[in-house]
């Protein structure tokens, strides 16, 4: 070995023993048998159902790329029920660990977490929360949406697209199992030099995080190449980059950041793993290492990748705002400036996030300015959603509230990253909770932002809308849950208190505490009501159904094709005519106009090549994480061998004819024309529960959907 | 609540895809290639930053520097032998253009033979040095020249391995669209490390050769 | 755009290939190359001139080649991969040159001797 390991090492095992699985754990034992009861339920009903074949065939092996959207989405809940059960643990122990007088259990001497512990959920935390939710979260929307908003068949790489969800997917296994096998690190989700060293991380933790972080990394990275390629080789004819939808314009700066800047992290990870495998002095204290070095190669990742998160998010917004102001988005030139502008910008600031290492006033100076400059194009934006607002006919139903509350956010969150842009104030609040409170705020606009997503484009999905009563009570719930929890905290910032302490030693915040442990108590309630959401979206689905124009006010091209999509997209591609296509459509009349004429179309095959190779991943991380070397080699071998296996097989794809084609074509237009009818016999059709303003200087209300549904040919 | 932006004629415009549109596989396949390398050069950036940082006197530690080791002809002679494995898949590029297979398997063969004599300088020198003692554990710059080196190393590696294949799919498949496909990002890729190459020669080797 | 080429060796991106084009970027860069091993290995200049001198070498060898090999040029068929190239390389030189000035910085203000340069 290269390296002094703790622990021992084998050349079968490596260092995984059963010491390492933590029997003994109070919180982890019991969480595990519940596992694998959950696992061997939801295992046993799929055989029981017989649908292992349909889940093979459909779902694993598929590539295309709505379904990656909706497994990618998937993923991102999961992981963000994960990350939510990190932050109640976070919240719990320092609502309970205050003073020297409070009490202490399993094991810890005060609350119920130990130091150690606590360090991996609060680094867990941020990794989940940051790129297994919410990056998977804004994948998946992007992987459903840009195609069908460009008017493409799929992305310009199908059997990439699946291999990023299972290169996601192998990423979560291995934090996942790290609860159970071994333990994560301790370092925080960006870690710290020397911390991350061998030397004072003995254990497996840190590897854990560096491969899931490196797995993440370049399935991100390839997500990023096919979204790019898709947008610029293969919109339809007519989609000139002037009619270009604002989400697919979001998508473009958002993916060309993650292009430029994953591999830096790539990069400092790998650097911190040939620091631990191979005993190389890149970020230790002593022998010529630098410590600030780790720092500074991480946020040259880290800065872009926040906005990589953001525009996507801002995008979601621009979509949203429009359909339910009944108005074009304001300024459309301006807000495609402003996203490029802040992806150029982006990738000049990255020192603001160590200002204090010392580099000096000329330094501080230069990034301080370049950080407040982004605030201006962040400033356009919502100037022009605010505009977009202005004299529309609004419609406050469920995701136009999450985007109203996005909006807010991100005011809270922007005018507080302005003010953490003076490196005088700073220098004041580095390291403490004030920071903690800025970044979630930031953080919770992406998610509203995605909630606001999940509520209008579910329909276009799943072809049914999901319960506008139980959406509106999670938004109550969920935004009075984060005023609990996130103003206390800007408070507690300015008071002195620092990040991540698992013993809070000043009693004088305690009423702080608990007021963010009451927040967190709300956000479990909104938590129920996402579940009550769901399974009474599920049970009242078949009178909620929808057609091709789910909302009736929406204008982006992805509202011309069927709802649910089907898995070819569009029978015959649209030719463009217009920025909002639909909605121009719509206005002149001639939205239900169908193709007179179908031609055969050429689809990619499935593969279960993909999925395979992402177990691979997963087992090629878990060996690297142990060090069992023989199982290092044996699956980069097989991922090589796969790999070229799959090359020399190739997909040559099949063909649909054009007599499929219509006859499912005809299918859906049917369908259509009875949900239609369906609308008009119930009466309240689609905007029966939402607030709609009448206003006598605009245009009548815009038809309810499906309500002409069938082939209207213009003569 | 018109949706600007457009002023074709309702009545007359084309709704639906008349010209048969189809993309085109191979530059897309070639554009999101390029994308994947520019990429890779933001990897050697980073690794370019890191090992500026960590290639001031005190990184070294008192231990060893590239001025100790470092032979500038040895190297050159690795430059050349990467530039004429460059030049011998150009050709096989050309032969590509006159559909002459036993031309492209040729120019593949003779950059592959070129790449490996590069590789084996590469480990010869690397092998040298660990018995002189010097390794990534030495200090914080010899981590960083040794990684930086040798990433770019691995990369010529690989591409080695993909040579192989794409001589084996050129004899086995001939020009299909997809074998093209891949012998221009093949292409790409081979031409973009010996960029790297100029790079890591003479600001890592050279210059360390000079301080 | 759109290719019906059944012939994939008649796409453009293959027919731009030319064996006048490779040579050419060949000789440049070895040439180059050779110039800047001379002069380093026989001492001729002084360090930091030296430094400017290899450089440029380098510079000129990476746009030679960045030229005939990739075919970076604005013709139809490689725009797209020149707009890629051109938005990397101020990233490439940000990356580079921030952390490099970062440092810089850092070393005069907390380093006992001034950071001498390598």
């Amino acid at each position: 070995m290269l390296v002094d390991l703790a622990g021992g090492w084998n050349p079968m095992l490596g260092r995984l023993a059963w010491s390492q699985i933590p029997y003994d754990n109070p919180i982890l034992a019991p969480l595990f048998v519940a596992v694998v009861i959950g696992a061997v339920l939801v295992l046993g009903l799929i055989t029981y159902y017989g649908k292992w074949t349909y889940l093979w065939k459909e779902w694993l092996t598929t590539v295309d790329h709505k379904k990656l959207g909706v497994m990618y989405i998937l993923i991102g809940l999961v992981m963000l029920f994960r990350g939510f059960i990190d932050g109640l643990m976070i919240r719990t122990q320092q609502a309970w660990a205050v003073g020297a007088h409070s009490s202490g259990v399993f094991g810890a001497t005060h609350g119920y977490l130990t130091p150690f512990h606590f360090g991996q959920v609060y680094s867990a935390h941020g990794v989940i929360m940051i790129l297994l939710a919410a990056t998977p979260l804004l994948v998946g929307f992007m992987n459903i949406i840009v195609p069908i908003q460009i008017g493409a068949r799929d992305m310009a790489y199908p059997y990439l697209n699946a291999l990023g969800l299972w290169f996601t997917a192998a990423a979560g296994a291995l934090i996942m199992i790290s609860l159970f096998v071994g333990d994560f690190a301790h370092n925080g989700w960006f870690g710290y030099a020397p911390i991350f060293e061998l030397q004072y991380s003995p254990g497996v933790g840190v590897d854990y995080w560096i491969w899931t972080m490196e797995l993440l990394a370049l399935g991100t990275t390839l997500g990023g190449i096919n979204i790019l390629a898709t947008i610029v080789k293969m919109r339809a004819p007519g989609m000139t980059w002037g009619r270009l939808p604002i989400f697919v314009w979001a998508s473009l700066a958002s993916n060309v950041i993650a292009l430029t800047s994953f591999p830096a992290l790539q990069v400092a990870l790998a650097l911190v793993a040939a620091d631990r495998y191979l005993g190389a002095h890149f970020f230790t204290a002593g022998l010529g290492g630098n410590l600030m070095l780790y720092t500074n190669l991480f946020w040259i990742w880290g800065h872009p990748e926040v906005y990589f998160v953001i525009l996507p998010a801002f995008g979601m917004m621009s979509e949203i705002f429009p359909t339910f102001s009944e108005k074009p988005l304001f300024g459309y030139m301006t807000m495609v400036l402003a996203s490029m502008a802040i992806a150029g910008v982006s990738w000049l600031v990255w020192l603001h996030h160590f200002f204090t290492m010392g580099a000096g006033p000329y330094v501080n100076s230069a990034f301080s300015v370049a950080t407040m400059l982004v605030g201006i194009p962040t400033g356009v934006k919502v100037f022009n959603w605010a505009f977009t607002m202005y004299r529309g006919r609004l419609t406050f139903n469920a995701a136009m509230l999450w985007a109203i509350g996005a909006l807010f956010l991100l005011l809270v969150g922007g005018l507080t990253g302005m003010m953490l842009a003076v490196p005088a104030i700073n220098y004041m609040v580095h390291n403490s909770v004030f920071v903690v409170a800025h970044f979630h705020s930031m953080l919770l606009t992406i998610v509203y932002a995605i909630f606001a997503s999940v509520i209008y484009w579910f329909p276009k999905v799943f072809g049914f809308k999901l319960n506008e009563f139980w959406a509106k009570t999670m938004f109550w719930l969920f935004s009075a849950g984060t005023a609990l929890v996130f103003v206390p905290m800007y408070m507690l910032g300015f008071m002195g208190m620092t990040r991540r302490l698992d013993y809070v030693f000043n009693t004088a915040w305690h009423p702080y505490l608990l007021v963010m442990e009451f927040g967190i108590v709300v956000y479990t309630l909104s938590v129920l009501a996402f579940f009550a959401l769901l399974y009474v979206s599920v049970r009242d689905h078949a009178s909620n159904q929808v057609g091709a124009d789910a909302w009736g006010t929406s204008r982006s091209l992805e509202w011309l094709t069927h709802s649910p999509v089907p898995f070819y997209n569009f029978a015959v591609l649209p030719h463009i005519n217009a920025r909002d296509e639909v909605a121009w459509r719509r206005d002149n009349g001639i939205d239900h106009v169908q193709p007179d004429h179908y031609e055969d179309i050429h689809m990619p095959n499935n593969t279960g090549v993909a999925i395979v190779l992402g177990g691979l991943t997963f087992v090629l991380g878990f060996a690297l994480v142990w060090r069992i070397w023989w199982l290092c080699a044996f699956s980069l071998l097989a991922i090589i061998a796969l790999v070229i296996y799959r090359s020399f097989k190739g997909d040559p794809g099949y063909i649909i004819t054009a007599a499929e084609l219509e006859q499912m074509e005809k299918e859906a237009m049917r369908r259509e024309a009875r949900i239609g009818k369906q609308q008009h016999r119930v009466g309240s059709g689609v905007l029966g529960e939402a607030i709609a303003y009448a206003r006598s200087d605009l245009p009548p209300l815009a038809s309810q959907p499906g309500s002409t549904g069938g082939l209207d040919h213009r003569s | 609540m018109s949706s600007h932006g457009s002023n074709v004629d309702p009545k007359t415009a084309e709704l639906w895809d008349k010209s048969h549109y189809q993309h085109d596989v191979i530059s897309t396949r070639t554009f999101g290639y390029f994308m994947y390398l520019l990429s890779d050069g933001m990897l050697f950036a980073t690794l370019f930053a890191a090992y500026g940082v960590l290639s001031y006197q005190h990184s070294y530690s008192g231990g060893p520097t590239p001025a100790d080791f470092v032979k500038p002809w040895y190297t050159f002679a690795q430059t050349m032998a990467l530039f004429v494995s460059v030049l011998s898949y150009g050709l096989a590029m050309n032969a590509l253009k006159h559909k002459n297979k036993s031309g492209v398997i040729n120019g593949l063969l003779a950059a592959f033979v070129l790449g490996v004599l590069f590789l084996a300088l590469d480990i010869h020198d690397m092998t040298h040095l660990a018995s002189s003692g010097i390794t990534v554990a030495t200090s914080g710059g010899m981590s960083a020249f040794i990684i930086l080196t040798q990433v770019h190393a691995a990369h010529v590696f690989f591409g080695l391995i993909w040579i192989l294949v794409m001589m084996a799919q050129v004899l086995a498949k001939g020009f299909t669209t997809d074998v093209v496909g891949r012998l221009l990002t093949l292409r790409m890729f081979w031409h973009l490390q010996a960029i790297i190459w100029v790079f890591v020669f003479v600001f890592v080797y050279l210059w360390g050769y000079m301080s | 755009m759109s290719h019906g080429h059944d012939d994939p060796t008649l796409h453009p991106e293959v027919q731009m290939s030319t064996s006048r084009g490779y040579f050419s970027g060949f000789a440049i860069s070895s040439i180059l190359m050779f110039v800047a091993t001379f002069l380093v290995a026989s001492h001729a200049v002084p360090p930091f001139g030296l430094l400017m001198v290899i450089a440029v070498c380098a510079g000129i060898a990476i746009i030679a080649q960045i030229y005939f090999l990739l075919h970076i040029d604005v013709s139809e068929h490689n725009i797209w991969n020149t707009v890629a190239l051109v938005l990397f390389m101020p990233l490439f030189l940000i990356t580079i040159g921030l952390t490099w000035w970062m440092f810089s910085q850092l070393y005069l203000r907390t380093m006992i001797m001034p950071g001498m340069m390598h």
